[in-house]
Parts: C-alpha cells; sequence; structure tokens
C-alpha cells in the first residue's frame, strides 16, 4: 500500500480508537454537565473546551464520533451490498430484465431522499419496537440511510459492469469455460472494484450529513447522545462567540472525510487489477 | 504569433483582475458592508413573513408588532402595560360593571380619508365572532355578551352580540359578567375596528399594500412578500406625526444571520441568539428586561405515573432553577410561580422548591421505584434552547432521583397536534402575555381552556380563577390568585414553572427612544434615528 494509503489507514484507526476510548483518555463522562465551567475555550482540563451544559467536549466528540462512524458506515454497507448486487446482476444479466430493474431504480431515484428517509425511519422504528431506544434510533438511520443510497450505487455498478462485459478479456475468460456467478464475482467485478471503493468512500461524509438532517428533525439520535453532525450544527449557532463549538466536530468530520479518500485512493490503486505489475 | 501574443497580455489583465477582485472581496468581507444607514429609516428583523395582516385572523407576534404600528384600537398599551386612551378618549362604566360606554375622538380618519365610526367597531368585532370567519382568537371577545354563542353557532342573528353604536361616536359593550381588565383587552389587535367595504372589495387580497388602509401611527408602503415589508410614516394619523419616515422590516429567520447583518450595519434591531449573549453584556447594544413570558413542563396527568401527585411533586421538588439561567446565558429568571414577576398579583413565595431529599421521599411515598421504573419522556418542539433545557432536566432527574429520561423533538406543528391529540407524558411549553392582566396566564390551566394540555381539571381552580377575574379589589383579588396558584404550582401541580424569559435585544447607536418593555411591544412611533 502506498504512503497515503498507510496515512489514511493510520487517521481511520485513530478515529475508531477516540471513538470508542475517548471518556476514558478524557476522564469525563460525555454527559457529566458542570454549568460553572459552560461554554470554557480549550484548556488543559477541557482539551475541546465545553458546551453549553458544561459538557467536556472532547468526550463528546469522542460519543459522537461512535454515532456518525456507526451510522456513515453502517448505512454505506447497507448501501453498497444492495447496490452491488442489484447493479451487478442488472448489468450481467441485461436485456429485458435490465430495463425492468433499471426503471424501478428511476423510480425509487425520483423520490425525495430526506422524504424517504424520515418514512423509513418512522417505519424501522415501529417493527423495531422491542429494541432499546439508543440501538433502535441507531439501527433505524443504518437502514434507512442504506436504503435510500443504494441506487446511485446501482447504476454505477451496472454501467461498469456493462462496460467490461464487452471487453477482451471477458471474451478470453468466457473461452476457457468461465459462466455465470463465477465470471461476475472472479472476474468482472475485481476488474471495476475502483470506482465502487471511492462511491464508497464519498459516501461516508455525506451520510454524516444526513444524519445530522435526520436528527434534527427529530428522528436521529437524542440527547445527551449527540453525532458530528449534530455536535457541528449545534456550534454553528454560536460561531462567532464561540468558535470551539464548531471547530472540533468540523475537523473530526474533516478528518475522517480525508483519511477515507486516502484510504480508498490507496485500496483502488491496490485492488485494480490493470495496475498490479 | 499575434494571436498568441494577444491571447497572454489577456492572460496577464484576467490574473490582474482576480488578484484585485480578491482584495476587493477581502476588503468587503472586512469593513462593513452598509456604508451610511438610509436617514429616517429604521430597519428591523421580523423574523418571519407574517401569516396574515388581517387583524381579525392574525395571531402570531410579527403580525402583531406590524399591527401595532398600523393600527390602533379604543386603547392602546401605554409604556408602563397599562391601557391608555386610543381611539376611545374617554371611557365609563356602569355600576353593575356590566355596560362599557367608550367615547371615540372625532379627528380620527383612515389613511383613505373615510372617517372612524363606532359601527366600524361593531362590524369589526361582529365579523370577528362570526363562525364563518373562524377567527382563531374570536375567544377575546367572550366576555361580551352572547359573543360565545354566536361564535359557537348557538346565536344566528349577529345583533344579539352586545356591541353596539349608540351614535356616531360612542360605542356600546355589554358583557356577560363584570370584568375589571376589559380596557385591557381592547389594545389586542383583534378588537380594532373593521373596514369591512374594504373586505367585500378585494377579498383575502385587502391586506395587500394597494388596498390596505390603517389608520395608526404608519401606513403599509411595500410588502415583498418572504423577503420585506416596508411602513410609511401616516400623513393622516391623529397622533403626535412619527420621527420615522419609514421602517423596513427584513424576513430573516436565522438569529444568527439576522446578527451578521446588525454587526454589518444593515439592520437596527436584532434579537440575540443565546449563545451570543455573553459577547454582548457590557456593550452600549445590549439591552435586556425580563418579559411577561413563563417557561413551563407539564404533565399528562392521564398517563401513570404521572396521575399520582406525589410523583409529580417529587418531579418538582427535583429541580434545581437556578441551573437555567447559566445554561441558558440570557438573563431569565427563575420562577416556582405560575404568574411570572412584573405580572400583577405575582407572589415571589409560591412554588415547590428545590429539594432532592423531599423529593425521594415523594417517589418512595409513591411507592414508585425510580431505578425499575421505564424511561419517563419528554417532548419539545425542535430548537436550541429547549434542547439544552431538556438536556439541563434529564441530568438533573437523573442525579437527584435516579430517573432514566429520553428526550424527542418535534417540528413546532407537529408538536402542537401532537399536543391536542395525544399529549405526551412531559412536554415543554411557553406562555407569553397578550394583556398584561394575571387572568391571561391563569385561565390557561381552567377546565375550559384549549391550551391546558394537561388532562387536570379541578372545580376549586376554576371556581377561584373566574371569582377573581370579576373582583375589583385589589387585595381581595391577591388571595384569590395566591389561593389559585398554590393549587397549580404546589398542591396539584399539573405544570412545573421553570424560568421567566428574558428579552435580549442588541440596538444600534443610531436608535434613539427605543425602549423595551416586558410584553414585548415595539411604540416605534417615538423611536428616531440619528
Amino acid at each position: 500500500m502506498s504512503a497515503g494509503g498507510w496515512a489514511g489507514a493510520l487517521l481511520v484507526a485513530g478515529l475508531v480508537a477516540l471513538a470508542l476510548a475517548g471518556d476514558d483518555v478524557s476522564g469525563y463522562r460525555f454527559d457529566a454537565q458542570d454549568t460553572e465551567h459552560a461554554l470554557e475555550g480549550p484548556s488543559a482540563a477541557h482539551w475541546m473546551g465545553a458546551d453549553a451544559l458544561g459538557r467536556d467536549l472532547f468526550a463528546r466528540v469522542a460519543e459522537g464520533g461512535r454515532v456518525s462512524l456507526l451510522v456513515a458506515i453502517g448505512s454505506t454497507a447497507v448501501a453498497m451490498l444492495i447496490g452491488i448486487v442489484y447493479g451487478a446482476v442488472s448489468g450481467y444479466v441485461g436485456g429485458r430484465l435490465d430495463g425492468w430493474m433499471m426503471r424501478a431504480v428511476d423510480a425509487v431515484y425520483s423520490l425525495p431522499d430526506v422524504l424517504v428517509i424520515v418514512l423509513l425511519t418512522e417505519v424501522f422504528h415501529g417493527v423495531l419496537d422491542a429494541v432499546p431506544d439508543l440501538y433502535r434510533r441507531l439501527l433505524a438511520l443504518v437502514l434507512a440511510l442504506g436504503l435510500v443510497g443504494w441506487v446511485s450505487v446501482a447504476r454505477l455498478v451496472r454501467g461498469l459492469i456493462l462496460q467490461a462485459r464487452e471487453e477482451a478479456w471477458v471474451e478470453a475468460a468466457r473461452a476457457v469455460g468461465v459462466r455465470g456467478p463465477r465470471m461476475l464475482l472472479r472476474h468482472i467485478l475485481p476488474n471495476v472494484s475502483g470506482p465502487i471503493l471511492v462511491t464508497a468512500t464519498l459516501r461516508v461524509p455525506s451520510a454524516i450529513l444526513a444524519e445530522s438532517i435526520v436528527s434534527f428533525i427529530g428522528l436521529g439520535i437524542q440527547p445527551p447522545f449527540s453525532s458530528w453532525g449534530v455536535l457541528a450544527s449545534d456550534g454553528f449557532a454560536a460561531m462567532r462567540s464561540y468558535p470551539h463549538l464548531i471547530l472540533f466536530p468540523g475537523l473530526a468530520i474533516l478528518v475522517s472525510l480525508f483519511a477515507l479518500h486516502l484510504l480508498g485512493e490507496s485500496l483502488r490503486e491496490r485492488l485494480d487489477p490493470r495496475q498490479r505489475s | 504569433m499575434t494571436r498568441g501574443r494577444r491571447g497572454g497580455l489577456a492572460r496577464a489583465r484576467i490574473r490582474r483582475i482576480r488578484v484585485w477582485a480578491a482584495v476587493a472581496l477581502l476588503a468587503a468581507a472586512c469593513r462593513p458592508l452598509g456604508g451610511e444607514p438610509p436617514p429616517g429609516e429604521l430597519r428591523i428583523n421580523l423574523g418571519t413573513e407574517p401569516p396574515s395582516l388581517d387583524w381579525a385572523l392574525a395571531t402570531d407576534g410579527t403580525s402583531f408588532l406590524l399591527l401595532e404600528q398600523l393600527m390602533r384600537g379604543l386603547t392602546r398599551m401605554g409604556p408602563d402595560l397599562r391601557p391608555q386612551p386610543a381611539l376611545a378618549e374617554r371611557w365609563e362604566v356602569s355600576d353593575d360593571g356590566l355596560v362599557w360606554t367608550f367615547h371615540l375622538r372625532r379627528d380620527v380618519v383612515w389613511s383613505d380619508g373615510v372617517p372612524l365610526e363606532a359601527e366600524q367597531f361593531v362590524r369589526g368585532w361582529r365579523r370577528l365572532l362570526s363562525p364563518q370567519t373562524a377567527a382563531e382568537y374570536a375567544y377575546f371577545l367572550y366576555p361580551v355578551k352572547n359573543a360565545r354563542a354566536f361564535n359557537a353557532g348557538e346565536i344566528d342573528d349577529p345583533s344579539a352580540v352586545g356591541v353596539r353604536a349608540r351614535d356616531r361616536h360612542t360605542l356600546e359593550v355589554e358583557l356577560e359578567a363584570p370584568l375589571v381588565y376589559f380596557p385591557s383587552l381592547t389594545t389586542f389587535m383583534v378588537t380594532f375596528p373593521g373596514r369591512l367595504d374594504l373586505v367585500e372589495r378585494y377579498g383575502v387580497d385587502w391586506t395587500e399594500p394597494e388596498h390596505f388602509e390603517t389608520l395608526g401611527a404608519f401606513v403599509l408602503e411595500e410588502w415583498r412578500h418572504e423577503y420585506k415589508i416596508v411602513l410609511r410614516a401616516n400623513p393622516k394619523y391623529y397622533g403626535p406625526p412619527p420621527s420615522l419616515e419609514r421602517v423596513t422590516g427584513y424576513m430573516v429567520d436565522m438569529d444568527s444571520t439576522a446578527l451578521v447583518l446588525f454587526e454589518q450595519g444593515l439592520i437596527d434591531i436584532v434579537r440575540l441568539p443565546a449563545l451570543e449573549i455573553r459577547r454582548f453584556r457590557g456593550r452600549p447594544e445590549y439591552r435586556t428586561l425580563p418579559l411577561l413570558r413563563g417557561y413551563y413542563y407539564g404533565f399528562n396527568t392521564k398517563l401513570p405515573p404521572f396521575d399520582d401527585v406525589r410523583v409529580r411533586r417529587a418531579l418538582a421538588h427535583a429541580i434545581d432553577r437556578r441551573e437555567f439561567p447559566k445554561v441558558l446565558q440570557g438573563g431569565e429568571l427563575p420562577s416556582g410561580s405560575w404568574l411570572p414577576p412584573g405580572m400583577p398579583h405575582h407572589n415571589a413565595a409560591i412554588g415547590l422548591p428545590f429539594d432532592p431529599e423531599r423529593a425521594r421521599a415523594l417517589l418512595a411515598e409513591a411507592g414508585v421505584d425510580a431505578s425499575t421504573l421505564p424511561p419517563v419522556r419528554i417532548v419539545y418542539n425542535t430548537d436550541q434552547t429547549h434542547k439544552l433545557v431538556a438536556e439541563s432536566v434529564q441530568a438533573q432527574w437523573r442525579e437527584n432521583l435516579g430517573l432514566a429520561v429520553e428526550l424527542e423533538n418535534r417540528e413546532w406543528k407537529v408538536f402542537l397536534k401532537e399536543l391536542v391529540s395525544r399529549p405526551p407524558p412531559i412536554y415543554r411549553l411557553g406562555w407569553g402575555a397578550d394583556f398584561p392582566d394575571p387572568d391571561n396566564f391563569m385561565n390557561l390551566f381552567t377546565s375550559s381552556s384549549a391550551n391546558n394540555h394537561t388532562g387536570w381539571s379541578d372545580a376549586r381552580y376554576d371556581r377561584l380563577v373566574a371569582e377573581a377575574s370579576r373582583e375589583l379589589d385589589p387585595a381581595r383579588r391577591q388571595v384569590l390568585y395566591d389561593r389559585a396558584q398554590r393549587i397549580l404550582c404546589e398542591e396539584e401541580v399539573p405544570i412545573i414553572p421553570f424560568f421567566v424569559t428574558s428579552l435580549n435585544l442588541a440596538v444600534a447607536p443610531r436608535v434613539h427612544g427605543f425602549e423595551p418593555n416586558a410584553m414585548d411591544i415595539y411604540f416605534l412611533d417615538s423611536v428616531s434615528v440619528r
């Protein structure tokens, strides 16, 4: 893997470690309030400062990371899984089935995202009634965001496979007797994995933002739990007086985006058979 | 060759232009954009588009602010929040307290030159009360004889309503029962005189600038929907002419955006977002004062465990109200009594104090084990302030009682619907005074009030509040309200009053004569800009 790839992997690992161990490192619980220290800037006691309720922002960014990364990576995985299977079948089988499957995608595509996310979250809240509140909300978010995101993945994968199907190396594989799922899984998909991985890394930041929108209208994570998107949008309201409230959650989003990009780019290079020497 | 050279020159020029553009942008970003503010013009932020300027239909603060400048009623709130003569130069009440006679000024004309007549009040009030108008605030006139029955469709004859024009300039109002604060009611926008000729001629468009006729200190000059409203001084105004030539109200829905415009010198008066207040403290632009606006949490008293009064009292005892001003930073006044400080008959001694031991004892007495209780749900409308309050309450109840609390936020309209259809176990609400009389607050939790979402009703409370609304003697009225408040805030506790909200404004130094008051009424006819 390239140096950039290692750097990306390290950053992602660092973020995950921060998310998992944040409270323990800072020594504060993410929901422990201390209004005597409300809105204080960064200091030796509070490394990222404190919020309006005097809660340690470092612990909150760590806790928010748990939610944001879980929802973003989870929903991306759901979207990729559905999108790749759907797109691959549609593109590989082709013909009339392809036509019908793509019209279905068009129909789903025409629905406004936020509306569908709201509807699906409500439905999952109902379905998952027995699950404790926090996990129910997380699961509903992962599923709802994933079920909205698969459409563009399906289109991309289908296009890539249609293109690959006609290439000479596929002909060659077919000539030596490779057929069906084996052709798709062993020959075509690995060859088109580059753009798919890049899409996956791009979905993660947009899922972080989508989560904050859903939480804003009351269907996502509820206080005292938080997420990077929610922390950033709360901090935005006080940007001029207390810049630390938006700076650190914003940095967390920025760094995660950057790291996933580096990682994705490097994986793409590594996985692309054409670039293997 | 030539072409290539010219191309090179052009490129160099473009580069230079780019550099200058960057410099200009930087300079613009650093310097106020406003330049010289327009002389004689006050610029304020309305926050939102007023849903309607039809004063019979308006219910919201934005419409009220504008109509206070555009119109006048029989009476008008003075700076001391007592009703002053306005369109009525004087009034008297019959000995039995039932018949009020208002004598109108003779020199009042509307902006189209039509003179003011008592009949315009009669028609306006009938329109407000007519079931066809379906005005939400029709209940404001319910104290008037037969008004409630006419509004409910039980009486078809509008002339049965107790309002009559005795002659062109004398209005007679007959009430159902004596009401000490009736002249306070007639300051409110829904009681303004009506121009039904305009309503009939132009339909819903009668409030557009080209048709809208008013008789206040200002007239409507321009209404660019979802952008701004411009008021111009009314040359036909009967009172002293305002110093301002124009008032422009912008519709910037985010307070933080409006504040940026204020700091750029583009808006003269803005509401400060909660978290920006600390930065403005000590600056001459900063104005603050407590409003007649209470903030409370209500219980759905039909749902267990809140059907047990001991549980409700325990939760009230477990709240340390001093936390709220620390969290919100907006000069909130903690108050355990429902009548806010500044309201007549307020009594600071009323309310359940912070006492975690007592709270735990009450829970034990009720047989409730907080650790095994399913999480308690608080529902609030989406807003930074409400979220902070809810998070503080969540932490306090967990710490003081070991209670698990779940929070849920809703968009405002969804929230209001839910309050009516299936009230949440615990909800947050606020109440701002429509007129500065205790009845406006106490009436909220009577059995018949549409704003009582607690499911609680108490005949003693209803009786005390009704009796107090008729009581002329202030000392006896105090006794009645104290008794009612003790039932509401200490004995039955269908609500927990938290604090009184404060007004936090930034006012540009060029604005003179602007005095904020506890009802957040803007008296722009006495404001000037320099």
